[in-house]
């Protein structure tokens, strides 16, 4: 009887069994690893090259400066206030998304009248598009027409209107606000889908050992949330963190440039000023801090979880 | 047996023939259809489609462009021209992107005169003087397309109207009411004025305080009320001077005077709270007209407009004319058509109608068109002719950034300055945060320096 490396030598063209099978593993990557260098690698490598010029946008030309972009932007105030501003934002309208989403999921997954069609309804401000979400929002914040005012100084709150774009903290604390409003659906849908599929039993376990819907809440729900959870903050502060169109037509970046944060910083240095080259150097950055940030958070979501 | 071979040879042999003659059959099909297409797209390849874009893109105005490419395409057959608005606040960004992207459009209209020349610089413009002759130099009025002269000594473009962008908007009868008997003239007058106005929920002024276009385009003026300049004529940074701080001052003390919006507020903002009557004055060019008259008739028999009121007498008055141009970005792959257009746009009928979408905002340009019975005849010009007719003469006599007096060199990198919010960011140190002025504008004239070097 032939031994394993006799057949394996008999193989056509001198090939063996393992490398047969290596380069048919090869080939059957091969596509995905494309499409990955396609859209990931290519972007970025670009991004990185770009970086590295200065680049006039509407002709693309321009010259090589190495790690001058860099190093301007690092010496800016604009952007250490950009990347500040940043901070606030996500940190503000993260915290918010998931309390309200936690909330709301919470009511939700209760027995309550018209459950289906609230369900359906808390979607509404996370599927409407941005614009013009933005553009209700303006016309409820406005000084002059704005029913938010109106409704306080009827109310007799105020005497005289709120500018709730145009002042800080007022800017900063509107921003966060609808940033909430229209994204907490996202993490009620994540949630509420783990919701369902936690065990009654240890509910009932947890009544039997006395524990109030407090209790049950973090002794039980809570943990059994973690790993949702984690997927979902991590999500939510990656496409927070790089938010751009509902800032941008919200407030512009302003008052002066309160609200400023970097994607915006991005896109007036690439069309405003034309320096594609500087606007890479604050894209690659920016990816850099989320990726340090998000290394850190990832590190010790897995330690608490082993902790656990 | 035989019998039965041949029978199966010939249904096989009839069988090869049948299919033969199907592929042939085919093969002529598909010539016949190879040919029969072939006619038609040479047709469609020959077809051409223009892109306009432009700012103005009121209700009215879509309704007059619509009817002026109509006109255009059945007078030339196979050109079709397609029009995209873009906005006084995104073009610089839409254009940025489109010419990066190779997907400029073939004309653009009623973008500022700086604008284009800061593109013409960049080797984005093509060279307008053909287009020019075919319009008819003498039917323009004198030194109309002097904003368009280029440094070496082309034409990058072409008004298709004027506008004075900055004028005072008074309501007589608050006027009367605060028991403010003339117009005022210099900024204390104003001021004054407007304390008395403001009550009963309205305000005095809807100035623009926010991070845009427009609280630049604004205090532009009013440093040339002042006095001031942006820039030397030989385009040194002047900005750093007793005349802005004067007019920062000015715009800082009227701050009260505004809406608590105000610090937010840009081009609609400021026309709306003004139309609404919201606010006892406004800044503003001649849409005021066509919007109150529209919107709140109510008011339309009191308001008046006259040139923005001055620091003192001293000073004389300053209006801003963007100059609303026409002009043919480089890389159309249609530019012979793009330049009969261009020239298309100026001609009567059409472009009558045009500025009649929002009379006396875009003013004529052409002399032969001001004088026209038609344009005349126009109830809202002749209701508030001489509203229109000032605004006219001052627009005429109008500057901008890229044009501060006639003693300037044209300014190419005015475009960008109003695009980077250096003197927006400027307004809002000083008034919103309350900044030392003088340490501001050493910050904005290095910043200037800065974008005139880059």
């Amino acid at each position: 009887m032939a031994s394993i490396a006799e057949r394996e030598h008999a193989l056509p063209g001198g090939w063996t069994l393992a490398l047969r099978y290596g380069s048919l593993g090869m080939l059957l990557i091969a596509p995905t690893v494309l499409i990955f260098a396609a859209v990931i690698a290519y972007p970025l490598v670009s991004a990185i090259y770009l970086s590295l010029r200065s680049i006039f946008t509407p002709t693309l030309q321009g010259h090589w400066v190495g790690l001058a972009n860099y190093a301007d932007l690092l010496s800016s105030t604009t952007f250490w206030r950009a990347l500040r501003n940043n901070f606030v934002w996500t940190a503000g309208t993260l915290f918010l998304q998931i309390v309200a989403g936690v909330a709301v999921a919470l009511l939700l997954n209760q027995n309550i009248v018209f459950r289906s069609l609230a369900r359906s309804l808390i979607l509404f401000p996370y599927f409407v598009s941005t614009v013009v979400a933005v553009l209700v929002w303006r016309w409820l914040f406005n000084d002059l027409y704005g029913i938010l005012n109106h409704f306080m100084l009827t109310l007799g709150l105020i005497d005289q209107p709120v500018n709730w774009l145009g002042q800080m903290p007022n800017a900063m604390i509107s921003v966060i606000l609808v940033g909430a409003w229209k994204y907490f659906p996202f993490v009620v849908i994540a949630v509420l889908a783990r919701l369902q599929t936690i065990p009654p039993q240890l509910y009932e376990a947890a009544t039997i050992d006395g524990a109030g819907p407090w209790g049950r809440f973090f002794d039980v729900t809570l943990p059994q949330l973690r790993s949702v959870l984690t997927v979902v903050i991590l999500l939510r502060t990656v496409w927070d963190f790089k938010e751009f169109d509902l800032i941008y037509l919200l407030t512009g970046g302003g008052p002066i440039n309160a609200t400023q944060t970097i994607p915006l910083l991005v896109y007036q240095q690439a069309f405003g000023l034309n320096r594609m080259g500087m606007a890479a150097a604050y894209a690659v950055v920016m990816m850099a801090v989320m990726l340090v940030f998000m290394s850190l958070y990832l590190y010790r979501a897995r330690r608490s979880e082993e902790a656990a | 047996m035989r019998r039965k071979v041949d029978t199966n040879v010939s249904r096989l042999s009839h069988e090869r023939v049948s299919r033969r003659t199907i592929l042939k059959g085919a093969g002529l099909a598909a010539a016949a259809a190879g040919v029969s297409l072939a006619t038609p797209w040479r047709a469609r390849a020959d077809d051409v489609t223009l892109r306009w874009w432009s700012p103005q893109s009121s209700p009215g105005q879509l309704a007059s462009y619509k009817k002026q490419i109509a006109t255009f395409e059945a007078a030339h057959p196979g050109v079709k021209v397609v029009f995209e608005p873009t906005s006084d606040e995104g073009y610089s960004a839409q254009l940025a992107a489109a010419f990066s992207a190779k997907q400029q459009p073939d004309i653009i209209t009623h973008l500022p005169s700086f604008a284009v020349q800061t593109y013409y610089a960049q080797g984005l413009v093509e060279p307008f003087d053909d287009v020019i002759q075919a319009i008819g130099p003498d039917k323009y009025y004198p030194g109309a397309n002097n904003v368009y002269k280029t440094a070496d000594g082309k034409y990058c473009g072409t008004g298709i109207g004027n506008t004075a962008a900055d004028m005072l908007w008074v309501r007589k009868d608050l006027m009367q009411k605060a028991g403010v008997s003339e117009i005022p003239t210099t900024w204390d007058t104003l001021r004054a004025a407007c304390q008395k106005m403001q009550t009963g929920g309205i305000y005095g002024v809807p100035y623009p305080y926010g991070l845009n276009s427009m609280t630049s385009l604004i205090i532009i003026g009013f440093i040339h009320r002042a006095g001031g300049n942006i820039f030397s004529p030989d385009l040194e940074v002047a900005i750093n001077s007793d005349a802005t701080a004067h007019a920062l001052d000015f715009y800082k003390s009227m701050k009260e005077l505004a809406p608590p919006g105000a610090t937010n507020y840009s081009w609609g903002e400021s026309l709306t709270a003004f139309v609404s009557g919201a606010t006892a004055t406004g800044i503003y060019a001649g849409r005021v007209l066509k919007n109150v008259h529209d919107q709140n008739p109510a008011i339309a028999d009191f308001i008046t407009a006259t040139t923005y009121p001055t620091m003192s007498k001293d000073f004389p008055a300053w209006t801003f004319n963007d100059f609303p141009s026409i002009w043919i970005p480089k890389g159309s792959a249609h530019l012979k058509e793009a330049k009969l257009f261009a020239a298309f746009l100026l001609d009567p009928p059409g472009y009558i109608e045009q500025l009649l979408a929002a009379p006396g905002h875009v003013l004529p340009v052409l002399k032969t068109i001001a004088e026209n019975p038609d344009y005349l005849a126009d109830p809202i010009i002749q209701k508030y002719k001489a509203e229109v007719n000032l605004m006219a003469a001052s627009a005429a006599g109008g500057y901008n950034l890229g044009y501060e007096t006639a003693k300037h060199k044209p300014n190419s990198k005015a475009n960008d300055i109003i695009a980077s919010n250096v003197l927006a960011e400027m307004v809002g140190r000083v008034v919103i945060n309350g900044e030392n002025t003088k340490t501001v504008l050493g910050d904005t004239a290095t910043k200037l320096a800065d974008l005139m070097k880059g």
